[in-house]
Order: structure tokens, then sequence, then C-alpha cells
């Protein structure tokens, strides 16, 4: 459903406003010393108002990043929470500079004129979770077992997909009832749970004993979840190598606590490092070329802080969600996960 | 005694108001639909049934007739509208046996009985029926054994997924006693009805005939014919049990959920119709030498029969929509189906006029059927 939302939302947008040209959207931002962009208005761990109606989230800190690196103040990004198909149309007609939601990259929604995909912040991806017990180690060995997944989602068609191209039988469960699936599944009604990885790794949580649970490693659709913005090179740029910066904060051990240490003793960290925030650095080349503050690079970790940083603050050990990053695609490539920091020189 | 008050005769000339309210409701009707297929238009959406020769894509829980995901959207619309009647047939059966007897119960002579069907009653129909459905369901889910602790009773296994047992494995030759036995079914059938407008009692040599006709001839198909008889017996392989039947646990919990709820209230509508018979019916027929059992059947029960169908079509009508509850806890129904495709057609207006259309035409046949069936007692009774 999501899938048609977004299109109908492109098709309506595309009649509403012409798409921006290159530069534009980054000077209307310095021109109004603000950037708007747009999250979901409910979406725990990802983005809801605090008690002071303040947007919190890991979504919503890439609005952040994105206000630190262009503006120089992460609290200079307008964040406004709306539902997904007006925001897309909010988006193309020139309503809000970026949408920091949760939104699938897809090749038709990138061919569109409107929108920019331009840095994937999550990687997500359905997947199944088995009782160790069973001794299973790979998805292949489920022939014949019984899958329990939500009713009417997308979930079913990848299932279908995935079990009939490999002539695997399987028994499926659809249960809408969120409580009914869970019990169905740890009183071992079913064998394996079918959802996206970050939903099961949550989901775990809600078992008695968790670690008697695991996630078996094939992953059998892709969501990147990736940041968009109205079509503009220099915001693009802008936006992507600000994340990039997050990335290589990551890569080289600088998070918000310690980059003031960092930046006052440059001569004695690696090149890399002093790449991102050296005044004659690569990042400060690049400001000119973007017209960025020149320690945009800096201030984006100082107020924002390393990708890593932002994950264990919302999604992390310490929060509800009690998703262990390194267990996840988002880990950095050495460790085993998609995120790969980008060369900034 | 004066007679009450009889309705205004029934009559089919249309007035001046008749045709406004209908000029009135044909314009709203009218205008409703124009907005729908301009709204949409609007937004670029084209109404249309090609979807349904689409392929469906996805999986179901269980089904009667085959079903495969690179089957239709159409074929899905089948196999969960045969689901859902499959469920509501075996909903009805249930809940009336429990209605029945429960309802024979509150009025009959036990206290105790009373108290019980009382507290069930009252139970019943003051819990919402989803709530029972998720309580039933989790407590199962829970108490009953996972499916490698299946209990066995002889050759049938319970466990938290399902009951499985053995099922006869029958190939074409099957089909030479099973016609044999319909026509000695029909042959009898034919015969006691002539017998009986004859004035014949059948006696125990006319049993014993019939008997022989029915079972008899279709057993003795068997050798002479040389038919294959098999069992499928359940064996625990792998994740589950392969081969015999299977009644899915999810099946059986909706249908003892719907059961029991509209069980209750039938039961209600059972005890109105047994206390509308007056007394003196009783107490006739006990005179008349007839036991307990024979008053209830041969007198009671025909003329309860006729006063509770009006309640039970409504009861009825109502249990068949509550099947779309099933969704629930994993039975691919009618509306479990319907939601799935839209969810990936986005076709919300054509899916939903599919289902309204279904479970309307299924719900006025029952009517229609019953409704058939109180004319023929009444005018039965008039006669």
């Amino acid at each position: 459903m999501k899938n048609l939302l977004i299109s109908t939302a492109f098709l309506v947008g595309a009649f509403a406003a012409a798409p921006a040209l290159a530069g534009d959207v980054l000077d209307d931002i310095l021109s109004k010393d603000q950037l708007i962009c747009l999250v979901n208005p409910n979406s725990p761990g990802f983005s809801v108002p605090d008690s002071e109606g303040i947007y919190q989230g890991f979504n919503t800190d890439f609005c952040r990043m994105a206000a630190a690196a262009i503006l120089g103040d992460a609290g200079k990004a307008d964040i406004r929470g709306i539902g997904f198909s007006d925001s897309m149309k909010t988006l193309v007609a020139d309503g809000a500079h970026m949408a920091s939601r949760s939104i699938t990259a897809t090749g038709t929604r990138d061919a569109d004129p409107g929108l920019a995909f331009v840095a994937t912040t999550f990687y997500d991806g359905q997947g199944f979770m088995v009782p160790k017990s069973l001794g299973v180690t790979s998805a292949a060995d489920l022939n014949g077992a019984t899958v329990c997944a939500e009713d009417g989602s997308t979930t079913l068609l990848n299932i279908a997909d995935w079990f009939g191209d490999r002539g695997i039988e399987y028994r499926v469960e659809n249960i809408a009832d969120k409580t009914a699936r869970l019990e169905a599944f740890f009183s071992g009604k079913c064998d394996v749970y079918a959802s996206d990885v970050t939903a099961l790794l949550s989901d775990r949580l809600l078992s008695e004993k968790p670690e008697a649970y695991t996630i078996l490693p094939e992953v059998i659709s892709a969501e990147p979840l990736t940041l968009v913005t109205q079509p503009d090179q220099a915001l693009e740029a802008a936006v992507f190598w600000a994340f990039q910066v997050m990335i290589n904060a990551d890569q080289f051990g600088v998070t918000s606590k310690n980059v003031d240490s960092i930046v006052a003793d440059l001569e004695n960290q690696p090149k890399a490092v002093r790449r991102l925030f050296a005044e004659d650095s690569a990042t400060a080349e690049m400001a000119d070329k973007l017209g960025l503050p020149k320690d945009w690079a800096y201030r984006v970790i100082a107020q924002v802080g390393s990708y890593s940083e932002v994950f264990e603050r919302h999604l992390g050990k310490e929060t509800p969600f009690g998703i262990e990053l390194k267990e996840t695609a988002n880990a950095l490539t050495r460790d085993g996960g998609q995120m790969y920091a980008y060369p900034i020189r | 005694m004066i007679p009450p008050s009889a309705p205004p005769p029934q009559t089919t000339k249309l007035r001046a108001l008749d045709l406004a309210v209908a000029a009135g409701l044909t314009a709203l009707l009218l205008l409703a639909v124009v907005n729908i297929f301009l709204n949409m238009s609007a937004a670029g959406i084209a109404p249309g049934y090609g979807f349904l020769v689409q392929e469906a894509g996805f999986d179901v829980s269980e089904s009667l007739i085959p079903y495969q995901p690179d089957d239709t959207y159409g074929r899905v619309i089948l196999t969960g509208l045969v689901n859902t009647i499959f469920l509501a047939g075996v909903c009805l059966v249930l809940s009336t046996a429990i209605g029945v007897a429960v309802g024979l119960t509150s009025v009959g002579p036990s206290p105790l009985g009373r108290v019980l069907a009382l507290g069930y009653v009252e139970l019943f129909r003051n819990l919402p029926k989803l709530l029972v459905l998720l309580v039933l369901y989790v407590v199962a889910v829970n108490g009953l054994p996972h499916v490698r602790q299946a209990v066995s009773l002889g050759p049938v296994f319970l466990s938290n997924r399902s009951v499985n047992f053995p099922v006869p494995e029958l190939d074409a030759t099957a089909l030479i006693p099973m016609a044999v036995l319909c026509a000695g079914l029909l042959f009898c059938v034919l015969r006691s009805r002539s017998r009986w407008r004859k004035g014949i009692v059948a006696d125990w040599k006319e049993r014993c005939l019939q008997f022989a006709v029915v079972l008899g001839l279709p057993v003795l198909c068997i050798p002479v014919f040389a038919v294959h008889v098999g069992v499928s017996v359940p064996e625990l392989k792998g994740f589950d049990f392969k081969g015999g039947g299977r009644i899915s646990l999810q099946f059986a919990i909706i249908a003892l959920t719907l059961g029991l709820y509209h069980g209750a209230q039938i039961a209600e509508v059972v005890r109105g119709g047994l206390q509308a018979i007056p007394a003196g019916q009783t107490e006739a027929a006990r005179a008349l030498g007839l036991k307990r059992w024979q008053v209830i059947r041969l007198v009671i029960l025909p003329q309860v029969v006729r006063i509770v169908i009006p309640p039970m079509n409504n009861q009825y009508v109502n249990l068949i929509k509550n099947t779309s509850i099933a969704i629930a806890v994993g039975y691919s129904d009618l509306m479990s189906v319907t939601g799935t495709i839209i969810n990936q057609t986005f076709k919300p207006f054509e899916m939903m006029l599919i289902t309204m259309g279904l479970y309307l035409g299924l719900c006025t046949f029952l009517t229609t059927v019953l409704n058939r069936f109180h004319r023929r007692l009444t005018e039965r009774e008039t006669r």
C-alpha cells in the first residue's frame, strides 16, 4: 500500500510544482536561516514528540544533522510531523526542504523528478526468527515449517516469493492480532516468525526468554530507509556528506564527547581525522564550494554525534528497543554491516 | 377477548410521498456514485476489476479448494469465501446444538441445570466476542502441548497447532460403492415416502431391509470390484505432522468461540419460544400418556420451531458476519484475503463492493431459505 500511496503522491505533486533548479533549495535554506524537515508524527524510536512537543528520535537527528551542516546550528531544523503521503506532496510542492521518515528507496520512486533520495540511514529487511532449540541455522532448512506473519502485510508476499522460488513447503499463519501472533510464536504453534529485522529484534524482547530466540542470516527483502530532499545538487551533496562525516567519525572513533579534545590535539591524530576537522582540510574546501560553515563537520559531530551515537541514543541497548547495532546491517562494513565510510578528501 | 388491531392492509399502489422518497434516495445514491468516481479519477485511480485475473502472490493459512500463491486474485477470493462458508456452517450447527440444549435446560425441572444455564447465557452474551476469542486462543496455544509432545489418543494427535487424525485414503475405484450408497439412500427415501402416504407403519423387517440396502450393498461392492481401501495416518515428520486429516487450532477456537457466543443467544431465543407454548399443551400431552421426551419431541418442539425461526434467522445472519473476527487469530476467511488484496492492489473500492456483495448474497440466501421453511410450516398450521 505504501508503494501506491507514494506513487499517487508523486503523481499529484508532479502537477503541483515544477522541480527546483540546482542550488535554489540550499539558497532558500540559507536565506530563511531555517531548514524545514518532515518526520513521521508518531514513530517511537524514530520520531515522537517529547513532553515539550519537540520531536525526538533516530530520524529526527538527521534533520538536526542537516541543519548543523548547512546552518551551523542543529537547533535551526524546523521539524514537522506529517503523514506519509502528505509529506511527499509537501516536499514536491516546495513546502519543505527534506524528509527523514523511513522511506524505502526504490527505483520507480527515485525515477520521479520531484524528489531525490540522498543517503540511506537505516538498512532494514525482512527476516526470520526461530527458537534456538529448533537447531535451524539457515532459512533453507525450514522445509515443512509453519511461519507466523502479520495478516495483510507485504511480508506475506515476500515469504510466498522466497519459499516458492526455492520450492520449500511451508504453512503460513497470517494473524492480524499482535498478541495472538506473538503468543503463537512463543508457544511454538509457529516454528518461525517473519517480519522486518528491526521488528523481530524489538518483538523478541517481549518474550520471557529473549535469549532463547535467534534471527536467521537470510534477509529476504531489502528496505533501505533513505533521506529524501528536494532535487538540488548542492543540498544533496551537503546532506550526503554530512551523513558520511557521521560514518567516518565511527570509523575513526570520534564522538560528540571526545571531538573537542581531538580537535584540540589534531596534530597527533591519524591523517583521515585531520582531513575531517583541520582548517585547510577537505571539509573546509567542500564548505567553500557548497556554501557551508567552514567547520561544518565539527558542528555535525559536536551537536548531533556520530552515527552509532545516534543509533545507540534512540534504538540501542539502553533504550526500550534494545537493538544491538552490530547485529544489524547498519554496522560499519568492518563489523559485517553495510555502513561504508566514503573517503573525505 | 378483543383481538389486537391488525396492521393496515398492504397495497401495491404508490402514493406521491412514496415517489418523492424513492426519487430522493435515488438522487442521493447517484450523487454518491458520481462523487466517488470523480474523486477517484482526480486521484488518478481508474476503477476496474481487471486485477482479479492477476497473480495473487500470497499464501493462505488453510484452504478447502486447491490454491497456490501463483493463482489469481479471483481464486483467492473464492478460497476465502469457501473458508467463510465452511466456518459459518460448523458454527451454525454447534451454536444451534448448544443453544437448544441450554434453552431446554433453562426451563427444565433441574434447579442446578437452570442456574448453570443462566450463568452460561449471562457470561457469554455479555462479553465481547473478540475478547473471548483472544482469551481462548492464548489459553489454548499456551495450554496445549507443542507439536513434538502432541498428546496421542490412539491415532488421533492433539497439539497447540492442530488436531490430526487418520482419514480413509481413496482413489477413483471408491466412486463405485459411493454411487451404490447414494442410490440405496434414494431408494429407501422414496420407498418410505410412498409407504408413509399409504399409511403403512415401518416395522422391524422393513428397517432391516433398508439397512441392508444402504450399508450392505456398498460393502459388498468392495471385494467384488476390488476397491482400493487405505488409511492415511498422521505421522510426525520434520516440523509437523504429515498425512491424515487436520483441523487447525485457530479453526477449532473460532468455532468454539462463536458456538458459545451465539449458543448463549440462541438459548434465549429457544427459552422464549418454549415459554410461549401454553402450559396446557404439555398437560394435555401428558394426559394422553406421552412420555416427557415424547411431549417435547412431538408436541412442544414443532410449535417452538415455528416461533423461533424469525429470531433465529437474525442470529444466523449475525453469526455469518461474525465469522470475520477469524482474521485476528489467522484463519484465512473472506475478510482476511480481502484485506491483503486491498493492501496489495490498492483497489479498496472494488474489493469492498465484492466483499459486501458476497456477504450480502450469503446472508440473503440463508434468510430466504429459512423464510420459505417458516412459510411452509405456518401454511401447514393454517391448513
